[in-house]
């Protein structure tokens, strides 16, 4: 039987640093075998990953010590779904590894059909992949490993960026194609607990890169628990951390009393032109929302709901097709940048997006700078985590120090109306609690606060929640007596 | 006739837009200029599914066009006929091309590079895979755009402002594209793609009648401003 894995003393040392992310790693994973492997942020366990799928030399130079065997064919999924995508049609996309494997033409169709079932995309093969949502494209990437009839499922966080219920579509399907093939499977997860049940091993790492455990799920469950918690990681069984509030001076707005945002009757046609002419997007339909001060209200609905888009359009960032926001004096999208930032916070889903420098101090004080407040950037830092690395480059930190800079970034000018897109999607227990601190500290200084967040736990600490649907109200939203 | 285009190979395409160079060097003066254009867009007008999409990209080569008119006009002698000629020489050059090249899918492309012309299936491949992501840059330009706005750092009215304000997001994107590029790099590598010197293509490359019959029709648009010349 084909699908094993073998370690032995595995390090790797990226290029320019000093020690080793992971150093002197020894792991054997049978045939058929399905392993959970956890443990904290940097604990290299993506590195293990990219080992095993023999890519750590694409993903950047280094030194790799010890040996690394595997047998069978490999397929590795990655935490971004778009990452993956190589051609603009389904069926091509799920052809390319087949292609590199040289199966004749022929032969390739059915497998590629019978993949496409397997994960239960109803679409055809020439369905444009541009035209997939997250879960889907997460899906697609699935099918193209099963195609290829891969041997060991190597999984990246393939559920982080999805909501909860793409997440467990993406799972059960994950679940079902290895209770089908008896490939041997490896997953790496920041939120262990769907996972446990569907796993015969669960294997720990420990900060450095050494196995602290190595033991089965319900033993795991029942030892573990408490350690990872504290470490960060996502464990069953434990409620979300208490967020942790930095001082008030940090978050409450310079200029106050905060205004009421009022959303009326708003709605978005979103356009796109190209080559087959222009297609319109009703992205918003008639949408009534309100963001009082001194209150966070989450902006929840599955993905594709227009929850982004309208925290984009109530912070001037979006032209409206009809309706209006009102409370700033004049609609948002027509305000100057300057004028926009000095009340209007906004956290971009994508912290990679939002960087304007090469430096996290300059970072957080540049839109301070900018609107003429003084900030004490030491102190923001230091709330974040993130005094030690002040003179770092934004774009080298990890995913989670990246989005509690782009946090920093947005907000450390203290608005007085805070907006956050998706801000605790994927990120660990401590990052969550640095932005759930945040933003509650925030609301009690006075701001108004949104998020548009389909994170349960997010929602049970927001005072208002406004539910859209097909970018509608899902429920009428109560308008807010004496407004303006 | 409309679905002419979208469906034909994209070789002959990439080859109807560049024998518009070939039509363009006929271009001498504004008869030619007005007799060239004429048939492209008559062409254009008779096969393009949607005219609305060629007029953004006119206006994207009118902006070119119009910068070498007048620089033509002040610097050769303030002749109006010659400065206009120059300016409609880059649009005869330019925009069959430019819109063209729109209706290449980039599978069908490399198909086509790989089996047809049996170029080396790697670059071919690799070259496919990243103008597909070309559709991606302008959603990633938009959050760009927003953040720099959010933060206070978006173009006042003036124009110098909105060009500063622009280079500095291409630059941006540029740093986006890059590091989107090694990501998926990785994720090619894992589906096989390091170890494949030689691969099977899914698709054949075919060659219909109507590619003939369009590539015929690109040599005879090129050869018109030669005739009445």
């Amino acid at each position: 039987m084909t699908g094993s894995i073998t370690l032995r003393g595995f390090g790797w040392r990226p290029l320019g640093r000093r020690a080793p992310v992971v150093a002197g790693l020894d792991l054997r994973v049978e045939p058929g075998e399905r392993v959970l492997l956890a443990g904290p942020s940097g604990a290299g366990k993506s590195t293990v990953l990219r080992a095993v799928a023999g890519v750590l030399a694409t993903a950047g130079d280094g030194d790799l010590l010890g040996e690394v065997e595997t047998e069978g064919r490999i397929g590795l999924l990655l935490q971004n779904p778009g990452d993956a995508v190589v051609a603009e049609r389904i069926g091509r996309d799920v052809a390319f590894g087949l292609e590199n494997a040289r199966v004749a033409p022929d032969a390739m169709w059915p497998r590629v059909r019978a993949a496409l079932e397997a994960v239960r995309l109803p679409y055809g093969v020439q369905h444009p992949t541009a035209a997939l949502s997250g879960g889907e494209l997460q899906r697609a990437a699935l099918a193209g490993v099963l195609a290829s009839r891969a041997d060991v499922l190597l999984l990246d966080e393939p559920t982080s960026m999805l909501d909860d219920a793409n997440a467990e579509g993406v799972r059960r399907c994950i679940t079902d194609v290895v209770a089908e093939s008896g490939a041997t499977l490896v997953v790496v997860e920041h939120r262990l607990a769907p996972w446990l049940d569907h796993v015969d091993r669960v294997v720990v790492l420990g900060r450095d890169g050494e196995v602290v455990a190595d033991t089965d799920p319900a033993t795991f469950a029942a030892t573990m628990r408490d350690d990872l918690a504290s470490a960060g990681v996502w464990m069953p069984g434990v409620p979300a951390p208490e967020p942790v509030e930095p001082p008030a001076a940090l978050v409450v707005p310079h200029r106050r009393p905060a205004p009421t945002l009022e959303a009326v009757a708003l709605s978005v046609d979103l356009r796109r032109t190209d080559m087959r002419g222009t297609v319109v997007a009703a992205a918003l339909r008639e949408v009534d929302a309100t963001l009082t001060p001194d209150a966070v209200t989450v902006l929840g609905g599955p993905s594709g709901a227009g929850k982004s888009t309208l925290l984009a359009t109530l912070g001037g960032l979006q032209r409206p097709t009809a309706g209006e926001v009102r409370g700033l004096g004049m609609p948002p999208h027509r305000m100057r940048s300057r004028a926009l930032a000095a009340v209007v916070g906004w956290v971009p889903q994508n912290p990679e997006h939002g960087f304007l420098t090469t430096r996290v101090r300059d970072e957080v004080a540049a839109t301070s700078r900018r609107v003429g407040v003084v900030v004490d950037v030491d102190a923001v830092l230091a709330h974040l985590g993130l005094d030690r690395l002040a003179d770092a480059n934004p774009y080298r930190l990890s995913g989670g120090e990246q989005r509690r800079l782009a946090l920093g970034a947005a907000l450390a000018h203290r608005p007085s109306v805070l907006l956050l897109d998706e801000p605790t999607v994927g990120q660990d227990r401590g990052t969550w609690a640095a932005v759930a601190g945040w933003m509650r500290a925030a609301a009690h200084g006075g701001a108004a606060v949104a998020a548009a967040s389909h994170d349960s736990a997010l929602v049970s600490c927001a005072d208002h929640v406004v539910r859209l649907a097909d970018g509608r109200n899902a429920v009428p939203a109560p308008r807010v007596e004496g407004a303006r | 006739m409309r679905r002419l285009v979208p469906a034909a190979n994209p070789l002959v395409l990439l080859a109807m837009g560049t024998l518009a160079i070939v039509a363009s060097f006929a271009v001498r003066d504004l008869r030619t200029a007005a007799v060239a254009l004429g048939a492209y867009v008559l062409a254009g007008a008779l096969l393009l599914p949607s005219p609305r999409f060629a007029l953004a990209r006119f206006a994207a080569i009118a902006v070119a066009s119009v910068s070498l008119v007048s620089s033509t006009w002040w610097l050769g002698g303030r002749d109006l006929e010659v400065a206009l000629t120059a300016g409609l020489r880059i649009v005869v050059l330019a925009l069959p091309g430019a819109v063209l090249a729109a209706f290449v899918d980039p599978s069908r492309l490399a198909d086509q590079l790989g089996q047809r012309l049996r170029l080396p299936a790697r670059p071919v491949v690799a070259f496919a895979a990243a103008m597909q992501r070309f559709g991606a840059l302008r959603e990633t330009w938009g959050q760009l755009d927003r953040t720099r706005r959010a933060r206070g750092y978006g173009p006042t009215r003036n124009p110098l402002s909105r060009g500063r304000h622009a280079a500095s997001l291409a630059f941006a994107l540029l740093v986006s594209a890059l590091r989107d590029a090694a990501r998926m790099s990785v994720a090619m590598d894992a589906r096989g793609f390091a170890g494949a010197q030689t691969r099977t293509w899914a698709e054949p490359a075919p060659w219909t009648r109507a590619d003939t019959g369009l590539l015929a029709l690109g040599v005879v648009l090129a050869a018109v401003p030669w005739l009445v010349r």
